[in-house]
């Protein structure tokens, strides 16, 4: 019960000191504004430079053929609003300013140059389906019977750059690898420092007084990796209901295979490099020395994420191997599992190896770390580490 | 009881720990001397597992200390170190839940010696806003809170100012009369004499004076004269056999005797040299006894 009872206790603080560091709530902040500018941004400029239309109405006009013609607009990529003026005069002098696009007045439609072609035939066909609403209830039809009897038997389908294919999954499951790559580095880095500062300040010796280093080093990566799990889930949160709401582009069928990778592969994926990096830090008992030790983890994730970036185009050799290998895997598996060209094997040896290689790193790099976290002054070797480390 | 037996350890061809063995009953308290590099910190490091001995015993109440026993111990490190960031009630609740005490019952004793130490008003502000005196009772608190049976501090008196030193050496006494064992390392041998019945000397890894002050005093080879005279050249205590000349100024001469000195003899000299004013005969001083022992 007791080293359960310390763990989460370490876990707690390191968890509580970071949430409430001003460095945290600003980083987090600042990416949050930086999703939702990346996601808002194209539509704001979509909207400014789209077309907009403004019908101008006089007198007594069927409601129902604005309201038409407001829900046809969207399939011409346009929108469309109206405004009604008291009489003809004062309709026909905004027209001629630009104020409005065109006229509907009670048996008339006033255009003129400026009117776009488009924007006429919608009225037009509007005022048509309007006035076939009301003459089909003097026939005794219903709403839905003339629905029916217009209706064609084909649906409008468009094709083109937002094609809910392969490519786009890939191209969006970079982006889950841009996001893992960032978040491994990141959240490692915490560690490191994390580890780096209580050997330099010495707090150390009196933590290990009473917890025993594996739990110290298990509780800080709870800890760190619960908090930026948190702050992925936010972020992402964040991203993907501004997306749904955008619709900015197709998500629907990568989304939920994106999601649950990029959970499952943080997860495996930071045990071994938070491993990595705390034993790292170890080693090591000043600040400036961090970057130094932690230059093998940098490297290997840097591979896994070029591999991924090159292979933005398709499936390749070199991606398909880098998917199977732990210290790579968790950049470029989640990318060849939204794309759906993982097969099921690949998946499963990737992830036993994974597993399998997080094991080791804990065992190997938790000695490591026990053995080098009381020894202060010049960097400790990994072989004196090894041998000082206790069991 | 803490009880350390025939520890050794060697950091390459260096002995840190040479067959280093003491005691430490419940209720002691216990100063722990040597000089530089003696040994003392890895002695202390060793009781807490942050150094292992290549070979030798560590037990507490006859059984071998493990981790838990650990937790009913209390240490205070030579290297401060906290958690800078940190706030401080929050701080001290943490090193005490670690140790094993509920969140009420450490919260309580956190506010408790915040209060005893005089830092209470600032509680909630973070480690690295306060003075080095603070600083220093906030790392005292963090080794107590838990009300440890065995209490391991390394220079607790070191850069404290005279308060300080002061409320230190009360609270030290205070815990061994209820009943802690307590051992502490110093330099300051005035203050151990004044604070502790007890100490040790560590050389070179090993101890060389174990026992109470009073019969490590007397059982001194050497005696210790100290004479003022007035008048007369300062230099009369040259060439007295069995004598020499410990500190000489100001018309007071302080001269160790091995047991051939003549008392008789030198007072002979001495009234010779002036008229005396003062002649005192007493065993060596704490400072006398470590100095002997450590052969420097």
């Amino acid at each position: 019960m007791r080293p359960l009872t310390s763990l989460l206790l370490v876990a707690i603080r390191d968890f509580k000191e970071r949430v409430m560091s001003r460095a945290f709530q600003f980083s987090t902040g600042l990416t949050i504004l930086l999703v939702i500018a990346v996601i808002v941004a194209p539509s704001f400029f979509d909207s400014v430079g789209g077309v907009q239309w403004t019908i101008g109405t006089v007198g007594e006009v069927d409601p129902a053929m604005v309201e038409q013609v407001t829900a046809t607009a969207p399939i011409a990529d346009v929108t469309v609003d109206s405004t009604a003026f008291d009489d003809l005069a004062a309709a026909e002098t905004a027209l001629e300013d630009g104020d409005v696009d065109i006229v509907v007045a009670p048996g008339q439609i006033v255009v003129n140059d400026a009117t776009d072609p488009t924007l006429m035939a919608l009225v037009d066909a509007s005022l048509m389906a309007a006035g076939a609403l009301d003459r089909a209830a003097t026939l005794g039809l219903s709403p839905g019977d003339l629905a029916d009897l217009l209706t064609g038997d084909y649906e409008i389908r468009k094709i083109g750059a937002d094609g809910t294919g392969e490519a786009s999954n890939r191209a969006f499951a970079f982006g889950a690898t841009v996001f893992l790559f960032i978040s491994i580095i990141t959240y490692g880095q915490w560690i490191l420092i994390g580890v780096i500062e209580e050997k330099t300040n010495r707090v150390v010796e009196v933590v290990l007084g009473a917890v025993r280093p594996h739990t110290l080093l298990a509780g800080k990566i709870l800890g760190i990796g619960v908090l930026g799990l948190a702050q992925l889930i936010v972020v992402g949160g964040i991203a993907l209901v501004g997306l749904r709401i955008q619709d900015a582009f197709d998500v629907p069928t990568a989304t939920a295979a994106i999601a649950l990778a990029v959970f499952v592969w943080f997860v495996l994926g930071f045990a071994f490099y938070a491993t990595a990096y705390a034993a790292a830090g170890s080693l090591v008992s000043r600040q400036e020395e961090a970057q130094n030790v932690a230059f093998p983890m940098t490297i290997l994730l840097m591979i896994g994420y070029f591999v991924a970036s090159f292979s933005l185009a398709g499936e390749n050799t070199v991606l398909r191997i880098a998917s199977l290998l732990p210290p790579f895997a968790p950049m470029t598996m989640p990318m060849r599992m939204a794309s759906g060209e993982a097969s099921v094997w690949e998946l499963t040896l990737s992830l036993t190896l994974m597993v399998c290689a997080v094991y080791l790193l804990i065992r190997l790099a938790g000695k490591i770390y026990s053995g080098a976290l009381l020894r202060s002054g010049a960097k400790v070797k990994l072989r004196d580490a090894w041998r000082a480390a206790e069991g | 009881m803490l009880e350390l037996q025939d520890l050794h350890k060697h950091y390459g061809d260096v002995a840190a720990l040479d067959g280093c063995s003491f005691e430490v009953r419940r209720g002691q308290l216990l100063g722990f001397l040597g000089p530089n590099g003696a040994g003392k910190t890895t002695a202390m490091r060793a009781i807490f597992g942050l150094v292992r001995p290549d070979h030798g015993a560590l037990r507490w109440d006859s059984d071998t200390i493990s981790a838990e026993t650990r937790l009913r111990f209390g240490y205070m490190p030579e290297q401060r170190g906290l958690y800078p960031r940190m706030r401080i009630h929050e701080q001290l609740v943490y090193f005490g839940r670690l140790h094993g005490m509920s969140k009420t019952a450490a919260r309580h004793r956190a506010s408790e010696w915040l209060e005893r130490l005089g830092v209470a008003e600032r509680r909630d502000g973070r480690l690295e806003e306060l003075s080095h005196g603070n600083q220093q009772r906030i790392q005292l608190a963090a080794a107590l809170v838990h009300e440890p049976d065995l209490l391991v501090l390394d220079e607790p008196f070191a850069g404290l100012d005279p308060l300080g030193v002061e409320s230190m050496g009360e609270i030290l006494s205070e815990r061994a009369a209820a009943g802690a064992a307590v051992v502490f390392s110093s330099h300051q041998l005035d203050l151990v004499e004044d604070l502790c019945e007890d100490v040790v000397v560590i050389n070179e890894g090993r101890i060389v004076l174990n026992g109470p002050v009073r019969e490590l005093r007397a059982r001194s080879p050497y005696r210790y004269l100290d004479v003022e005279i007035s008048g007369g050249s300062p230099d009369w205590p040259s060439a007295i056999p069995g004598a020499e000349v410990v500190s000489i100024g100001d018309g007071r001469v302080r001269l160790r005797l091995d047991d051939t000195a003549d008392l008789g003899a030198i007072v002979a000299v001495a009234e010779k040299a002036g008229v005396v004013r003062q002649f005192s005969f007493e065993p060596p001083n704490l400072s006398e006894v470590f100095r002997e022992a450590v052969g420097r």
